[in-house]
């Protein structure tokens, strides 16, 4: 599993993203650019540039022509994939910590920081999938975060729910619609341990989150259930779901400057490797020199990338030995069907 | 008796995954139950957008 090593950023990475078709990964920075990197070599593919300030998310639409990102500049931008383009810009008083669209393509949300004589938000757009049509100004939801600041947040199957994730390490389930609070599940992580990360399964009917409590847990979306647990020894800061086979990849490690030594070794920052079902960890990859800040996996689960404080993106293509892997009762149930 | 209560041990550790992945399995099916009642084909298609020039529509999961 030899990686590819993207060196294009200057300075820590944030997001990094796969489009649908898996061929293409978006990457942010806190270097204030956006980049576009061909998944299968390397090369990159192109930039955006305007944004003024550290950049902390991106995603791209379903059908790759679309581009949302959102950083410390207080915007949340619109951009033609193919072009690079500047397709619109809606200002916020504060921050953009999270944008994301739904499995349509059809909405968008973003996620605003908390600062004084602002309370975090949760806004959505309708989006308009043609590039070059006109979006809206209005936003079509505002939920406010009044009891704890939201950190991370997605639309859940059928984009009936927007979940999202707590600096106090609760996880909400809101109504996408009318944005009423459903659900606050105020034990999905240990109290004032942030929630960092939050992706879907394909299907969006359970997701995974990551905190600072040193564990990812899978819930259900609709009943906010704590399905699954895994537990590491080390902060984590991202959490992502294989597709075709039943795994969980994390990434994390204690940033330099919480560490009493620097070695890397400390730091553990290595991605981890868990059965999704049997939550026992079955194998580490070593590379990054800083905390793993960002883990996608591949659309169709056949590699994965992880974007790291260091400044690198590494990009993983699994081998044979990787699909391979059966626990036995695993290989028993896939021979009873046969 | 060492070699036996091993074994016993062991068939415990199988017997439970076994359960965890038929628990799993059952929810899951569960899961595309309900999507399928909802009409739901984005998610049923692994979160891909069905368009015309998908010849083949891949099965994840």
């Amino acid at each position: 599993m030899r990686p590819i090593l993207l060196s294009g950023h200057e300075r820590a990475l944030t997001q990094v993203k796969y489009n649908s078709d898996g061929d293409i990964i978006f990457s942010v920075s806190k270097d204030h650019v956006v980049c576009a990197w061909f998944s299968h070599n390397g090369e990159r593919l192109g930039t955006y540039h305007g944004h003024q300030g550290a950049l902390w998310t991106v995603d791209v639409d379903p059908t790759s022509t679309l581009l949302a990102t959102g950083g410390a500049d207080n915007t949340l931008r619109l951009w033609e994939v193919k072009s690079g383009k500047l397709l619109k810009t809606w200002e916020f008083a504060t921050s953009i910590k999270r944008a994301e669209f739904s499995a349509d393509g059809r909405q968008l949300l973003g996620v605003t920081e908390k600062r004084s004589g602002h309370l975090s938000t949760i806004v959505v757009y309708e989006i308009n999938p043609d590039p070059e049509a006109e979006q809206t100004d209005e936003q079509s939801l505002r939920i406010v975060c009044d009891e704890s600041k939201a950190t991370v947040a997605g639309f859940s199957y059928l984009a009936h729910y927007i979940i999202a994730g707590h600096e106090d390490g609760s996880v909400s389930q809101y109504d996408a619609k009318s944005g009423e609070l459903l659900y606050n599940n105020s034990e999905a992580h240990e109290p004032d341990m942030q929630v960092t990360d939050l992706q879907w399964s394909p299907d969006r009917t359970y997701f995974i989150t990551a905190s600072k409590d040193k564990t990812a847990k899978i819930f259900a979306a609709d009943s906010l259930e704590v399905l699954k647990t895994y537990t590491t020894d080390t902060p984590l800061n991202s959490a992502a779901i294989t597709p075709v086979k039943d795994y969980v990849i994390l990434g994390g490690g204690q940033a330099a400057m919480d560490v009493t030594t620097t070695s890397a070794r400390q730091g553990k920052f290595e991605a981890r490797f868990y059965h999704k079902v049997f939550q026992e960890e079955i194998g580490r990859v070593r590379g990054h020199f800083g905390p793993l800040n960002y883990v996608a996996v591949h659309p169709q689960g056949t590699g994965y990338c992880s974007g790291s404080e260091d400044g690198y993106v590494r990009v993983h293509h699994f081998d044979k030995p990787y699909f391979d892997f059966m626990y036995e009762v695993e290989r028993e149930h896939a021979q009873a069907n046969l | 008796q060492d070699l036996a209560k091993k074994n016993t041990a062991n068939r415990q550790v199988v017997e439970a995954r076994r359960r965890a992945l038929q628990e799993w399995l059952a929810w899951r099916e569960s899961m595309v139950e309900m999507l399928k009642d909802e009409g739901a084909e984005i998610e049923l298609n692994g979160g891909h957008l069905q368009t015309e020039y998908d010849g083949e529509v891949e099965e994840i999961e």
